[in-house]
């Protein structure tokens, strides 16, 4: 520019000089003016961007608290708020082929040596299985469910190949507790077998899942009861096991376990045998437990005023069969006896003048004959005897093999219910595994009246006291209950060997909070049963040991100084044994 | 350049509007700082609520009831409270506070009378000073009658003493089986308070159950501690550095056995 300034002044001389510099000076200005506009036109777009963004302009992310807190399923408590069921982002271990690259070898060492080094830290994880994923060269899981010092323990072997991405999945921190009860979720999110299966929509659905469900369980009696239940099936070397705590007065399962049982935390291995529920879902004869029920409805009916009455104690020959006892208790005995030493032969005679009908009428109103009423998918129908004539009337021998809980097979489910209703003064409530508001406690219906039901106590307390069920006395629970240990039906007849044996319980009976029905599938007579297999030997004691660890957590405390009065009935009964 | 006042007014008013404007703006720009700043709040409350889910479902599983049951069974092997280990009331908790003495007499309940009129009477709640805390307006108290009264010490003991008598003397009224006179001259021989002090080793101090048993007899415990109480503030104060008059009440028991070991007089405690 200085160039063509000093050119063009030498060549118009000193009258131009002024005119260039004249023009200079504009063009200097222009230029200033065109910084200066240009300065403007930034300063105020960053104005406005700054405006806009102060104004109007949120942030990048909007998502409510509410919303980044929602689990992708909802989760499920005990009573307590204890958590058995969540969504968890847990680790699982992915092998990524690419990580190191496309091409050459994807780990630093050989599959064979990572296999090895992975089994050492998944001792159940399959060698051949792992080698041959590792070789293949495609990404997979090696693993869905990895603890943290688990994947600690990955990463320090130092393949990049091995990553653990978070991913959010069906956790059961409580691992198989009450795995009956919830059920589990599969790898496509659906739920199965228990309560998950049953609050699939609830839990799944936005506007609700954000609340977890409170169950009727009570994590700590669940844990007793299954503890308590896996030592008796061991001791027996029963084939399975069952247990129920249901509350008398609202009808909450405290607590309900069939054992064997299975980890919902590994769905790929939970479909099994093992998610089959003993106790909403098998049928049994469940024998002698049956008896407090028809002398309830025999006391009920009128039927039963004296209990001293004696009747005879002798084999019992009706319709071409032999009503028998386990043992010889005597020529006669009467009612309160009869109980404590569980005659079936009493028992059939006190049915015999009930009659038909009216036992009939009390099985029914205790809903023996529909499945459960329970919340579980999975309810076993009854064997119900439907009797021998059009109308389904009951002949004399059904009536009296039902009295004593032959020939009518129900779930333990029924029998914790009906074992309620005796208790609680008559009511039969359905039983649920919902928490149930204290105000809302469902009416029920009335099976007999509050005058048998503590009748009924009583006799329940001496049979525990007195009679077979010694041994599920916990000192300062006031434990009643009754024993009854069935033989299982199969080809030709019943088989000697294979029992079911139940102890259905109540506790405390001078004011009834809760029934326990432990039973056991097929116990053996072993040495921690002094080599018996009935009811008396393996499921009372179970009860025994169950009662004081559940009773002071559900706020039952112990205390010698108090009892159901049987001063009353003491004087009716003489002293024996029996089953 | 002389501007009219009209302009000037209407600039005075663009530039009011212009400060109005900066200063929306300038709040404007706050509002929203601060919106984001809950924002970002909120996402850290997202990240420590997630956090504390991880650390308690990982609390969990590593103490579930298996877990627990197996390390019960291994290490600590506890098990559930048997029926005599429950208290009913604070009564059975104050029995089993003191054993028994050897010539105590055994405790005897009176099966006719209501518990809550013997409760009344003599045996006051598990509180206050029978729990071994004392209010801190009835330390107060104590403080001024021990500085104010020649008797030093003692006249808090005295009062406590003689409602304990009243009380038990009303307890005597409403059983009908008791003598009040007994009450009274138990009374009075604590005001004369002269004889034996060794024996309060003896005595029982409130028995609780022994009360309802023996009227006299308490009443004679009473007399025989009340007195001994005064004896040793006495010694206290003979001891030459004055501490009787100065010592709060609560503090008797403590004292007298302490003077006991000066004076020589033997005291098992």
């Amino acid at each position: 520019m200085n160039q063509l300034t000093a050119s063009a002044a030498i060549a118009t001389g000193r009258v131009q000089l002024a005119s260039v510099r004249q023009r200079s000076l504009v063009t200097a200005k222009v230029r200033v003016l065109v910084v200066a506009v240009g300065f403007i036109f930034l300063t105020l777009t960053a104005l406005v961007r700054l405006t806009q963004l102060g104004l109007f302009e949120q942030a990048p992310d909007r998502r409510s608290l509410a919303e980044a807190l929602l689990p992708p399923r909802g989760e499920i408590t005990d009573r307590n708020g204890v958590p058995l069921a969540r969504a968890f982002p847990s680790y699982s271990l992915w092998f990524n082929p690419k990580a190191l690259g496309e091409g050459g070898n994807p780990l630093v060492k050989t599959p064979e040596e990572v296999a090895r080094a992975l089994v050492q830290i998944f001792p159940d994880a399959d060698y051949k299985d792992l080698v041959e994923r590792l070789k293949s060269g495609r990404g997979s899981y090696l693993r869905k469910r990895v603890l943290p010092e688990e994947a600690n323990r990955v990463f320090a072997l130092g393949e990049p190949a091995l990553e653990f991405p978070r991913e959010n999945q069906r956790y059961y921190p409580q691992g198989s507790l009450a795995a009956n009860v919830l059920g589990y979720v599969d790898e496509e999110g659906q739920g199965h077998v228990g309560m998950e299966q049953v609050l699939e929509p609830r839990l799944l659905d936005p506007a609700q899942r954000g609340t977890p469900v409170a169950l009727s369980l009570d994590s700590r009696a669940q844990g007793a009861l299954e503890d308590e239940l896996l030592r008796g099936m061991q001791e027996s070397n029963a084939k399975g096991a069952a247990g129920i705590v249901l509350d008398v007065d609202s009808g909450e399962v405290v607590a309900l376990a069939s054992l064997p049982s299975f980890n919902p935390n590994r769905s790929d291995r939970a479909f099994n045998d093992l998610v089959f529920n003993r106790v909403s879902n098998q049928v049994y004869e469940l024998g002698s437990t049956f008896k407090p029920i028809t002398i309830a409805a025999a006391i009920d009916a009128g039927v039963v005023t004296d209990l001293s009455v004696r009747y005879p104690a002798g084999p019992l020959h009706i319709a071409g069969r032999t009503i028998h006892d386990s043992h010889n208790f005597g020529a006669s005995l009467n009612v309160p006896e009869a109980l404590i030493h569980s005659s079936n032969i009493v028992t059939a005679q006190v049915a015999d003048k009930l009659g038909g009908p009216l036992l009939k009428r009390t099985m029914m109103a205790l809903h023996m004959n529909q499945r459960p009423t329970i919340e579980l998918p999975a309810r076993g129908f009854p064997l119900w005897p439907h009797g021998e004539n059009a109308a389904g009337d009951w002949s004399r021998i059904t009536t009296m093999t039902v009295s004593y809980g032959h020939g009518i097979a129900v779930t333990p489910l029924h029998l914790a219910c009906a074992y309620a209703a005796l208790v609680n003064g008559g009511i039969w409530r359905p039983a649920t595994l919902y928490k149930v508001d204290p105000a809302h406690v469902p009416a029920g219906t009335r099976v007999f009246k509050a005058s048998t039901s503590a009748r009924i106590r009583q006799l329940l307390r001496m049979i525990v006291a007195d009679g077979t069920g010694r041994k599920a006395d916990a000192s300062g629970f006031r434990v009643g209950g009754k024993t009854g240990s069935a033989e299982k039906p199969g080809n030709g007849g019943y088989r000697k060997t294979s029992l079911v044996a139940t102890f259905a319980a109540a506790f405390p009976m001078d004011k009834p909070r809760y029934v326990v029905i432990a039973m056991l599938d097929e116990p053996q007579g072993t040495a921690a049963t002094s080599g018996q297999r009935t009811a008396a030997w393996n499921a009372a004691p179970i009860v025994g040991r169950v009662v004081p660890r559940i009773g002071p957590l559900l706020g039952v405390v112990p205390d010698a100084s108090r009892d159901v009065d049987i001063s009353d009935l003491s004087p009716l009964i003489g002293s024996g044994d029996g089953e | 350049m002389i501007l009219s006042a009209q302009r000037l007014r209407s600039i005075g008013w663009l530039a009011l509007l212009a400060v109005c404007g900066a200063l929306v703006m300038i709040l404007s720009f706050r509002v929203n700082a601060l919106r984001s700043q809950v924002h970002r709040a909120e996402g850290q409350i997202v990240a420590l609520k997630q956090q504390k889910m991880y650390l308690e479902t990982e609390f969990e599983t590593r103490a579930n009831q298996q877990q627990l049951k197996a390390w019960n069974d291994l290490e600590f092997g506890y098990v559930a409270p048997v029926a005599g280990q429950y208290l009913e009331n604070e009564r059975q908790l104050a029995v089993l506070s003191k054993p028994a003495e050897p010539d105590a007499p055994a405790p005897i309940r009176v099966a006719t009378v209501d518990d809550s009129v013997i409760a009344a009477a003599a045996f006051p709640a598990l509180s206050g000073e029978h729990a071994g805390v004392r209010p801190l307006a009835e330390t107060h108290e104590a403080e001024r009658d021990g500085a104010g009264g020649d008797d030093g010490g003692a006249g808090k003991p005295r009062n406590r003493a003689l409602d304990h008598a009243e009380a038990t003397a009303t307890l005597a009224e409403k059983l009908g089986t008791l003598h009040a006179p007994s009450a009274s001259k138990a009374a009075h021989k604590r005001d004369g308070g002269d004889e034996k002090g060794e024996k309060r080793d003896k005595a029982p101090a409130k028995r609780v159950a022994t009360v309802e048993k023996a009227k006299p007899q308490a009443s004679r415990d009473t007399g025989a501690q009340t007195k001994a109480v005064a004896k040793s503030a006495k010694a206290d104060k003979d001891d030459g550095k004055g501490k009787a008059k100065a010592k709060p009440a609560v503090k008797t028991a403590q004292k007298t056995a302490h003077t006991d070991r000066k004076t020589g007089v033997k005291t098992s405690r």
